[in-house]
C-alpha cells in the first residue's frame, strides 16, 4: 500500500513538473513577444540606433574553431576592439558547421525566438540550405556603412556565393583560394597544369594524394582538375543533373582514374581531410599539400610546420577561389549587435590587421581605400613561400553552382576511388 | 597466500603498460613539437606555440576548468544519490514493473547520444532549459546515471540487507540503520560511481554542445575542435591538461577512499 502511495506521489510530481514546463514555455513566449518586437524594429533602425541598442550586449559568433591563429586573433584583437568601441561582448563559440546548423534548426523548429546563435561563419552549400529554409536573418549586408564604403559591389563574390544569390543575407568575412604546396628542396619542378601534374605524380609515385571528397579542400581540388581539363565556363549555368554533369566531366574522370595508380596507397584510399593531408606533408609522407588558405604557407613556415623551402604554386589556368561570409541566425536574440559586429569586421583597419596577423586575403576593395588605409595593407610582409597577391588573384577561378558540388562528389566516389 | 609470479603474466602487464605509457609520452613530446617527419627519431622543429597559446589564455582556461569541474562534480554527486536510491529500490524491494525499470535505467547505454540529442534539445528548449547550466547537468545525468546505477547495484547486491536487518534487530531506527550501517559500507562503491560519473560528464562533448548551445562552455567544448583540427601540438596540450585534471580528481578520490578504509576496516564483498 505504502508503495502505491509513493508511486502516486511520484506520478503527481512528474505531472506537475510537466505542467511547470508548459508554463515556463508560455511565459517564455510572452517574453519573446517583446523581443520579437525589437527584432522587427531593428529593420527600421539606422546604424547609429543599432549601435545604441547594441551597447552592453553580448553577441555570439559560431564557427569552426580548429584554427588557433584565427581564434587567437578573434579573441585578442577583434573581441577587445568591439568591447572598447561599442561595449559589445563577443562570445566566440567553436563549433563545426554541421553542429551549428543542427542546433539552429532545432531552435527554430522548437520556435525559440531569442536564439543563442547570432553570427555564423558560413558559405556555399550550407548557406544555400539555410537561406532556402528561412534560417537566416536578412537582408542586412547592403545596409551596413562599411559594406557600402569598402566592398566592391561589382565583384561576383559579393553577389553570389557558389553562384547562389546572396541578396544581403550574408556579408563577406575573408577570401580563400586554392593553392598547392610542395618542398622545392624535394621536388624542384612544380607542375603548372594537369599534364605536368601527371608527370609529377609519376615521378613521386605513392607520395602525392588529395583529401577524400566531400572534404572541402579535396572537393575543390577535384573541381580545379575538372576546370583545367574541361574549362570552367560551361559549369556556370549547368543544370544540376547527374547525367549532364557526368557527361561534362568525363575527360577529367578519365584523368583522375589514370592518376590513381601513382597516388598514395594507389588511390584506393585518400586522407580523410585537408588537415590530415597537411600533417602527412609535414611528416614527409607525401610531397604535396593542398590548402584553401592561400597564404597559410607563410604562417606555416613561420611556425615551422612546413620546411623553409616550401613553396605554394597553382595551375597556369588558375585555381578556385571563394569567399566565406558571416550570416545572422533568423532567430538571433541580438540582431542589432550582430550587425554592428559584422560592420566592424568590414572595417579596413580590422581587415588590414587580420591580413597582417593571419594573412587572410582581405574582402575590402583596395581601390576604395584612402592612402593611409592602403598603406596598412601595403606594408604587410606576406612572408615566404607564397604567390604574390596580384598574380594569385589574376588566376582566380569562380566556384561552380553549389548544387553541382555534391553531384561531383557523388560521381567521384562512384567513378574514381579505387578504379 | 602468495602466488609465484608467472612470466607470462609479467609480460602481458608489461605490454599493457607499454601500450599506455608510450602514447602518453608521445603526446608529451608533441606539446612542444611543430614538425617531426619520418624517419627522424627526434622532432626537427620544437616550438612553444601551443604552450604560449595556453598561457596567453590562462585566465579563460582556469574559468573554463572551474565551470567544467563544477558541472561534472554536480553531475557525479547527483548520479551517486540517484544511483544509490535506484540500486536500493531495484535490489531490496519488489514492485510492479521492476524489471522494466531496471531495463530502462540501462537504456542510455543502448541508445547512442546523438540519436536522442535532437529530441532532448527540442524538449529542453520548450522547457526553457537549453543554454543553461541546469540543462547541461540534467543532460549529462542521462549519460552518467546508467554507470552509477550499475555500479551501485553491484555494490548493494554484494552487501545485501543482512547487516541493516541486524541493526534493526538491535534497535536502530530505519534511518539510523541506513546512515550508520549501510551508507558507510557502500561508501567506497559510491566513490567509484562518483568517479565514473565524473569522467563521463567531463568528456561529454556533443550533448553539451546541443543543450548548452554555446552558452555553457566546458573543457571538452574547447578541446574537441583542436583534436580534429590537425594542430597536433594544441591537441596534445589540451589532452595533457585533460589528463592532469582527471588524474588529480582520481587521486583525491583514491585518497579519500584510503583514509576511509583505514579508519574503518570493513569486510567488503
Amino acid at each position: 500500500m505504502k508503495k502505491r502511495i509513493a508511486a502516486l506521489l511520484l506520478s503527481t510530481v512528474m505531472a506537475f513538473s510537466l505542467t511547470a514546463c508548459g508554463n515556463s514555455a508560455k511565459t517564455e513566449k510572452a517574453d519573446n513577444k517583446e523581443t520579437k518586437q525589437t527584432t522587427e524594429t531593428v529593420e527600421d533602425m539606422s546604424f547609429d540606433e543599432m549601435v545604441d541598442a547594441a551597447k552592453g550586449t553580448t553577441v555570439t559568433f559560431y564557427g569552426w574553431g580548429g584554427d588557433d591563429s584565427l581564434n587567437d586573433w578573434l579573441d585578442n584583437y577583434y573581441a577587445p576592439r568591439l568591447k572598447e568601441k561599442y561595449d559589445i561582448t563577443l562570445e566566440r563559440v567553436p563549433m563545426d558547421i554541421d553542429a551549428i546548423l543542427s542546433q539552429l534548426s532545432g531552435e527554430i523548429s522548437a520556435d525559440k525566438k531569442d536564439g543563442d546563435i547570432d553570427m555564423i561563419w558560413i558559405n556555399g552549400e550550407n548557406f544555400k540550405t539555410c537561406k532556402e529554409n528561412n534560417m537566416l536573418y536578412g537582408p542586412f549586408a547592403e545596409e551596413l556603412p562599411n559594406f557600402q564604403s569598402y566592398i566592391d559591389t561589382d565583384d561576383e563574390e559579393t553577389n553570389a556565393d557558389f553562384c547562389f544569390p546572396i541578396e544581403g543575407y550574408e556579408a563577406p568575412y575573408g577570401k580563400a583560394q586554392l593553392v598547392m604546396i610542395a618542398d622545392t628542396a624535394v621536388t624542384p619542378d612544380l607542375p603548372t597544369n594537369t599534364d605536368e601534374f601527371m608527370e609529377f605524380c609519376k615521378a613521386n609515385k605513392g607520395k602525392v594524394t588529395y583529401p577524400e571528397l566531400p572534404d572541402f579542400t579535396g572537393s575543390a581540388f577535384v573541381r580545379n582538375v575538372i576546370y583545367d581539363i574541361c574549362g570552367y565556363e560551361q559549369f556556370m549555368d549547368m543544370e544540376a543533373d547527374k547525367e549532364t554533369v557526368k557527361a561534362a566531366i568525363e575527360p577529367a574522370l578519365e584523368y583522375l582514374r589514370e592518376l590513381n595508380p601513382y597516388l598514395w596507397n594507389e588511390g584506393k584510399t585518400f586522407p580523410k581531410d585537408s588537415t590530415a593531408l597537411t600533417n602527412m606533408y609535414s611528416d614527409g609522407e607525401v610531397v604535396m599539400d593542398i590548402s584553401y588558405g592561400a597564404y597559410s604557407t607563410a604562417t606555416n613556415i613561420e611556425n615551422g610546420t612546413y620546411t623553409e623551402t616550401s613553396q605554394s604554386f597553382q595551375f597556369d589556368k588558375g585555381t578556385i577561389g571563394n569567399t566565406n561570409y558571416i550570416a545572422i541566425a533568423a532567430n538571433s536574440g541580438n540582431v542589432a549587435g550582430a550587425q554592428v559586429a559584422i560592420n566592424e569586421m568590414l572595417d579596413p583597419e580590422v581587415q588590414a590587421d587580420r591580413f597582417a596577423e593571419i594573412r587572410t586575403i582581405p574582402v575590402v576593395d583596395y581601390n576604395k581605400l584612402n592612402d593611409t588605409q592602403k598603406e596598412a595593407f601595403d606594408k604587410v610582409e606576406i612572408g615566404k613561400g607564397v604567390i604574390p597577391q596580384d598574380e594569385l588573384l589574376s588566376k582566380r577561378l569562380p566556384e561552380m553552382p553549389s548544387a553541382l558540388v555534391p553531384i561531383i562528389e557523388e560521381i567521384w566516389a562512384e567513378e574514381v576511388v579505387g578504379k | 597466500m602468495k602466488r609465484k609470479k608467472n612470466i607470462w603474466e609479467g609480460l602481458i602487464i608489461g605490454i599493457f603498460i607499454f601500450l599506455v605509457i608510450v602514447p602518453i609520452l608521445t603526446i608529451l613530446v608533441w606539446v612542444g613539437t611543430e614538425r617531426w617527419a619520418w624517419p627522424s627519431l627526434i622532432p626537427q622543429k620544437f616550438s612553444m606555440r601551443a604552450v604560449n597559446g595556453i598561457l596567453r589564455n590562462r585566465q579563460q582556461l582556469v574559468r573554463l576548468c572551474m565551470s567544467s569541474l563544477f558541472i561534472s562534480a554536480s553531475v557525479a554527486f547527483l548520479s551517486v544519490v540517484i544511483g544509490t536510491m535506484t540500486a536500493r529500490a531495484l535490489e531490496c524491494y519488489d514492485f510492479f514493473g521492476k524489471r522494466l525499470f531496471s531495463f530502462m535505467s540501462m537504456l542510455p547505454f543502448l541508445v547512442p547520444g546523438t540519436v536522442f540529442a535532437m529530441g532532448v534539445q527540442i524538449t529542453f528548449i520548450k522547457c526553457g532549459l537549453s543554454g543553461t547550466v541546469q540543462g547541461v547537468i540534467i543532460v549529462h545525468l542521462i549519460c552518467s546515471l546508467p554507470y552509477a546505477v550499475t555500479l551501485m547495484q553491484d555494490g548493494t547486491r554484494a552487501m545485501g540487507v543482512k547487516l541493516e536487518e541486524q541493526a534493526r534487530v538491535l534497535g536502530a531506527g530505519a534511518l539510523q540503520a541506513f546512515f550508520k550501517v549501510t551508507l558507510p559500507n557502500l561508501f567506497p562503491v559510491m566513490l567509484s560511481a562518483f568517479s565514473m560519473a565524473f569522467v563521463v560528464s567531463f568528456s561529454q562533448y556533443f550533448l553539451t554542445l546541443m543543450i548548452g548551445g554555446g552558452n555553457v562552455k566546458t573543457f571538452a567544448i574547447v578541446m574537441v575542435p583542436y583534436l580534429g583540427s590537425g594542430e597536433r601540438n594544441f591537441a596534445s596540450i589540451y589532452s595533457v591538461i585533460f589528463l592532469v585534471i582527471m588524474l588529480l580528481v582520481f587521486g583525491i578520490l583514491e585518497w579519500i577512499v584510503g583514509c576511509f578504509t583505514k579508519a574503518q576496516e570493513v569486510e567488503y564483498y
